[in-house]
């Protein structure tokens, strides 16, 4: 039994260490188990991480991986050739978004990457002198060959060169292109196009003026035959006094140009804006086109290609699509707007240099003939300035600051006219129409010419009401000096005649002075047949007076006749000084007196004459009416009456 | 006039003439300014003068803008004498204005001294034909019985207006060129009527003078009946 417990327990002992080394076993081969299992999973992370190497080298590489093909096309472009320029072009947009290629800064620091950079840095640069060296040449060839054609046009045309432009089309995207790689390269083409076409604007536009000036006098002197026999003796012996001048006479003045003159002027001038319009207007949507000016491109950029990619890696998007972005970096449109304007304008200036200079110029030749260019200049410009759709266009800036030139002479012409008013000097034989009045209905007429339709209205309606003020203030203080006719007389007529002119004129603006000229007509002419009129029956009349003065003091009416000065006996006395027949005699030197006094012109004798007739009534029936009052019933009465008066009147009216 | 007219585009002088507000002034500022003034104010005596084209002559006109209204018709006398022409304006809304075309007609052939002197008879107003007074029919005979053409006229809407200025200028120009052209010996024949006519004028005076002095014992206005048309028959 024991034996059997001592087997037993041995057996178990056995057993047991038996379990003790299996364990041991499996002990081991968990350890074993575990570290297996920790290899495997870093086995897979190896693994992952080389498939995002593999791929991230798979990217840069396809990033920066130009095709042999287009290694080739880049290394030697054939750029005279449609296909070859589409296959040049294909691959310098291949090398620039290789070269924009959004890769890790740490992938920068490959070695590998560095040295592709550096041959896509070397293609770039050889590419863009290769397209740098033939668009110059095609540029200067394009230039030279529109400069060796002769010009034969008599035309007043401006040529068109959109040849040039259909020749240089097909090589706007490497124009955009070099714009976006090399900025350095893009200013000297730039330069290089705007030197070689500028040579051919400049010939153009002078010659094209130079055409216009001559039609100018050309047109001038058809009209002008009778003054053309001596061209240079009429020069020094012409008066220096402009044609038109308000405050001296006409025949004073230099010669002028008809209306009809003007007309043609006036078409003359349309004629040559209207060709520089569209020239010029297609000459730059051409540039904002070919040189990409519609879009800003910051000036410090560059793409990623410099080596210090830190400062690259900081710049953000290359390109600021100006007109996509409203506010990219936060500069308003606005001023983006107004940045590519500038060097849209910047560029023009420099195609059309002389364009300014030669149109200011072309502006003063009509200076020379006609003293009115500056309303006509003035009024015309305007209109091209305000049609203009963009008024920050090259053209339309030239445009504005020859306008501004012109509304200057403009001003300086109405304030000469002004000044000519002030001045005017009556001399022995002035006619009673003043020099300025006589001239204003020339110079309104031609003025309204111009004016009546133009929205500088207002600016000619300022000057009318200085001119016509003016006007007034010399009548008021010339007719004072007048040396023949009596100060009332020229008031009269002068404004008679300014009244007429204002109200044909029909100026708004002028309504009040129109009004003040009928009034100061109307009182000059009360003034002149009270004054002037005098009194024929002069002595009654201060009897009379000295009679009213009496009744003033308190003398009744009915006992004058006891006053020893007023007695029936010196009024009789008074009375017999005028006889019917002298009293006619008086009418008539009166009548020829102020037909004397009257101009021609003005023909105002009626209406002095006619109102005299009234006032000499008037005064007829008030002595008569005094006699009756103060001395009733005593008989007397003029030695005339009223029907003698009235056959004065015919008797005069039938002797002429 | 005495005054030499200076050299230039002729002359021609026309003189409104007519009863007061019968639209004298109206029809002279529509054909001068091209204007219609609504208000009345009565006339004194107005000039204009105008530059026109007349059938591609340039012309001037002169007119003289009279008073309707005169205390004396013999103030008149002188700016009569100075016409070339005349236009003898009525309303035809009103029936007196066109009786006293008669009178105007009467004094300016005596004062001209020519029955044949440019001459037209206007009634104006004919904007407003629903207030006719005159009927069309005794305008027209009138200005048979002259002699003279007649043109309706309205001032306010422009009807006729240049028409009646112009046809007088066309008038007055043919009698310009017909007198130039007159030889000497038309002259003295003219010269012969003239003093005919003077024996005449005398007696117009003489009648003028009877009527106005009965106008003037007479306050109140009516004037008897005119003697006037005795003389007309004389003539």
């Amino acid at each position: 039994m024991m034996e059997h417990i001592d087997n037993a327990i041995s057996e178990a002992d056995k057993f047991e260490n038996r379990l003790d080394s299996y364990e041991d076993i499996l002990g081991h081969v968990k350890e074993t188990m575990e570290k297996i299992g920790g290899k495997n999973a870093m086995i897979e992370i190896a693994n992952n991480n080389n498939i995002k190497l593999m791929k991230e080298l798979n990217k840069v590489i396809s990033q920066l991986n130009l095709p042999h093909s287009q290694q080739q096309a880049l290394d030697e472009p054939d750029l005279k050739t449609a296909n070859g320029r589409k296959a040049a072009i294909a691959a310098a947009q291949c090398l620039q978004q290789a070269m924009n290629s959004d890769i890790d800064p740490a992938l920068l620091r490959l070695e590998a990457v560095q040295d592709q950079r550096k041959r896509f840095e070397k293609w770039k640069q050889k590419f863009s002198a290769t397209v740098s060296r033939f668009m110059n040449n095609l540029f200067i060839h394009l230039g030279n060959e529109i400069g060796d054609m002769q010009v034969t046009s008599t035309e007043l045309t401006l040529p068109n060169h959109s040849n040039v432009h259909r020749e240089l089309t097909p090589y706007t995207e490497l124009m955009h292109w070099t714009k976006a790689m090399d900025r350095k390269t893009y200013d000297g083409l730039m330069r290089v196009y705007t030197a070689s076409l500028s040579k051919i604007y400049d010939r153009d536009v002078r010659n094209f003026f130079n055409l216009a000036k001559i039609q100018v006098t050309e047109k001038l002197r058809n009209s002008r035959e009778d003054l053309d026999m001596s061209t240079s003796s009429r020069k020094s012996a012409v008066s220096t006094i402009p044609y038109g001048t308000l405050g001296i006479n006409r025949d004073q003045w230099g010669p002028g140009v008809e209306t009809a003159d003007r007309i043609r002027f006036d078409a003359l001038l349309e004629k040559v804006l209207a060709e520089l319009e569209p020239i010029a207007l297609q000459e730059q949507l051409f540039c904002i086109n070919f040189f990409q000016m519609d879009v800003i491109s910051p000036t410090t950029k560059n793409t990623q290609t410099t080596l210090e990619m830190e400062k690259a890696v900081d710049m953000t998007q290359s390109i600021i699509a100006g007109a996509v972005s409203p506010s990219a970096d936060g500069v308003p449109q606005k001023r983006i707007d107004r940045q590519i304007n500038e060097d849209v304008r910047k560029l023009m200036m420099g195609l059309f240099g002389c364009l300014e200079p030669e149109l200011v110029s072309f502006i003063q030749s009509f200076e020379r003939v006609d003293s009115f260019y500056s309303l006509y200049v003035f009024v015309r410009l305007t209109q091209h300035v305000m049609s203009a759709q963009d008024t920050h266009s090259f053209l339309s800036m030239t445009f504005a600051s020859a306008l501004v030139q012109v509304k200057r002479s403009f001003d300086r012409f109405m304030q000469n006219q002004l000044l000519s008013i002030r001045e005017a000097k009556l001399h022995k034989r002035s006619k009673a129409i003043l020099p300025y009045v006589e001239n204003f209905e020339n110079f309104a007429q031609t003025a309204e010419g111009i004016f009546r339709k133009s929205d500088r209205r207002t600016d000619m309606e300022k000057w009318y009401l200085q001119l016509v003020n003016a006007i007034f203030e010399g009548i008021q203080l010339h007719s004072q000096e007048h040396p023949k006719t009596p100060v009332q007389v020229v008031r009269m007529e002068n404004y008679h005649h300014m009244y007429a002119l204002l109200a044909q004129l029909k100026v708004p603006g002028l309504d009040a002075l129109k009004k003040e000229a009928k009034k100061c007509y109307n009182d000059a002419l009360k003034a002149y047949v009270t004054q002037y009129f005098g009194r024929p029956l002069e002595k009654l009349n201060q009897f009379f007076e000295g009679v009213q003065l009496k009744v003033a003091q308190g003398v009744k009416e009915t006992e004058i006749s006891y006053q020893m000065a007023f007695s029936k006996q010196e009024l009789r006395k008074v009375i017999a000084q005028y006889p019917a027949r002298e009293v006619k005699k008086g009418l008539e030197n009166l009548y020829k007196k102020v037909e004397k006094h009257l101009s021609e012109e003005e023909n105002l004798l009626q209406v002095v004459w006619h109102a005299m007739q009234e006032e000499f009534i008037a005064q007829y029936n008030y002595l008569e009416e005094r006699i009756q009052k103060c001395y009733a019933g005593a008989m007397i009465n003029l030695e005339f009456n009223i029907q003698d008066i009235l056959a004065f009147f015919s008797d005069i009216a039938r002797s002429h | 006039m005495s005054k030499k007219p200076t050299a230039g585009p002729a002359l021609h002088k026309v003189i409104m003439v007519g009863s007061g507000g019968v639209g004298k002034s109206a029809l002279t500022l529509q054909f001068m300014y091209d204007e219609f003034v609504e208000d009345y104010e009565p006339t004194k005596a107005d000039s204009y003068r105008k530059k026109v084209v007349l059938d591609g002559e340039e012309v001037q006109i002169d007119i003289l803008d009279t008073a309707g209204q005169e205390d004396y018709a013999a103030i008149r006398d002188n700016y009569f004498r100075s016409g070339e022409g005349f236009l003898c304006v009525f309303s035809i809304t009103d029936d007196e204005s066109f009786q006293a075309t008669q009178e105007f007609r009467e004094q300016i052939l005596r004062v001209k001294n020519d029955e044949s002197i440019p001459f037209l008879l206007v009634g104006n107003k004919c904007d407003l034909n629903d207030k006719r007074k005159v009927p069309l029919s005794e305008c027209q005979l009138r200005a048979q019985q002259w002699a003279v053409p007649y043109v309706e006229t309205s001032a306010k809407t422009r009807e006729n207006v240049d028409k009646v200025f112009f046809d007088l200028m066309r008038e007055i120009r043919s009698r310009k060129t017909e007198d130039s052209k007159a030889t000497s010996g038309r002259a003295k024949d003219r010269c012969k009527k003239r003093r005919l006519k003077c024996t005449l004028l005398v007696f117009y005076d003489l009648i003028r003078d009877i009527s106005s002095r009965k106008k003037q014992r007479q306050t109140d206005v009516k004037q008897p009946p005119k003697p006037n048309s005795h003389c007309c028959q004389l003539l």
